[in-house]
């Protein structure tokens, strides 16, 4: 295909500008927070999440291949690896990775793809609540 | 090697974001975090421009997982990819869902022959996955863009 030098030039010059993805800073609280009010429109008497289900949510198949400890192993104070591929994926629990839950748009992200792939839908926000829940328990 | 790493990123990925000839390729940050996460970013230059096109239009069913991409990241990566595929026919990704491990150059240079003392990598039972797509577990520095000779590390050197 052919490409117009100075288009090249503008995608060198983008690039060398860094990503221009934004990062949307966040924390496990606010998170949790939005998910809560987000949960309570549904179920109202929601009082708040439950550890004790995101971690079974985190373990069952869904009735995929695959759960969410395939990649992310059924210690995610630990790293895993992708099932398929074996690129090794750091720890889920933010004690263990304080990287994680700590942009948006990446949780969004990556719950959009996951979710799909081992449930064939999105998560709720009572299920991510649960699943963080559970995440914050966990001890590297 | 100096003189070649001080050239301008600029330059280098104007003339397809590789080293010439060593096999070192320059990733851009945005490639290497979208299209690295669940794999080795493969090379944009291992690949042909038409190839790339076929990907980046079924990324919400890429190899049975969910890649897809914001529209903002979906442009740059796929003007990145055009301007540094090859333009090769060895290099051609055919198919459906085009691969670089099945493309002519890619076949040849991993005949059974030069594959001597390095195994290839174990896929558990039942995975539908693709041993040769794992370029990490033979080139040791894959995730760096580095498939250069010092980057290969024979089986019984590994850790
Ligand atoms: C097929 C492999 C695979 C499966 C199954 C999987 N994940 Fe992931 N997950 C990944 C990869 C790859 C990443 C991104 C790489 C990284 O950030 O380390 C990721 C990232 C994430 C993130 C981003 C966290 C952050 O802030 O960085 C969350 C949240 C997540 N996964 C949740 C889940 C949940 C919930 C499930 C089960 C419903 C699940 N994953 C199943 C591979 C998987
Ligand atoms: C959500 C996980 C995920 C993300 C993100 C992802 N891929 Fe993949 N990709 C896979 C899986 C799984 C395979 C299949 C590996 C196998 O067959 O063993 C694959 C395979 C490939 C292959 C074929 C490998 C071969 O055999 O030559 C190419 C090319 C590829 N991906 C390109 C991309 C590009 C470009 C991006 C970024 C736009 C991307 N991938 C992002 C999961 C992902
Ligand atoms: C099973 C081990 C193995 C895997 C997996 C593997 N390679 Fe290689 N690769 C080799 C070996 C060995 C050589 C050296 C062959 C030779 O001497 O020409 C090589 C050579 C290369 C070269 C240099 C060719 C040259 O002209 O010098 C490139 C580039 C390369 N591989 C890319 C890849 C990519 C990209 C992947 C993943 C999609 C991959 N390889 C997966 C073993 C592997």
């Amino acid at each position: 295909m052919y490409f117009p030098r100075p288009l090249a030039m503008g995608v060198a010059l983008a690039l060398l500008a860094g990503s221009t993805l934004a990062a949307s800073p966040t924390s496990p609280a606010e998170l949790q927070a939005a998910w809560l009010a987000e949960a309570r429109q549904s179920n109202p008497a929601l009082r708040a999440f439950s550890a004790e289900r995101g971690r079974s949510f985190f373990s069952t198949t869904h009735g995929s291949d695959w759960s969410c400890a395939s990649c992310h192993t059924s210690n995610p104070g630990q790293g895993g690896a992708h099932a398929v591929t074996r690129k090794l994926i750091e720890p889920l629990a933010p004690a263990a990775n304080p990287r994680r839950f700590s942009d948006a748009a990446k949780v969004d992200k990556w719950f959009g793809r996951n979710c799909k792939d081992v449930l064939g839908r999105a998560c709720t926000a009572e299920e991510k609540g649960d699943l963080l829940a559970y995440l914050l328990t966990v001890k590297p | 090697m100096k003189t070649l790493q001080s050239l301008s990123l600029a330059t280098l990925l104007l003339a397809g974001g590789a080293w010439a000839g060593d096999h070192r390729y320059a990733l851009s940050p945005t490639y290497a975090a979208e299209c690295g996460s669940c794999h080795v970013a493969y090379p944009p230059a291992l690949m042909d421009a038409a190839g790339w096109k076929v990907t980046l239009q079924q990324l919400e069913r890429h190899f049975g997982s969910d890649a897809s991409l914001e529209p903002q990241a979906q442009r740059e990566i796929a003007s990145l990819l055009q301007a540094q595929a090859s333009t090769r026919s060895a290099h051609e990704g055919k198919g459906a869902a085009p691969r670089l491990t099945t493309t002519a150059w890619f076949q040849r240079k991993h005949r059974p022959e030069e594959l001597r003392g390095y195994p290839l990598p174990k896929v558990p039972a039942g995975a539908r996955a693709t041993p040769m797509a794992q370029c990490q577990q033979c080139h040791r520095r894959a995730e760096q863009g580095d498939f250069g000779e010092g980057s290969l590390q024979p089986a019984d050197g590994r850790r």
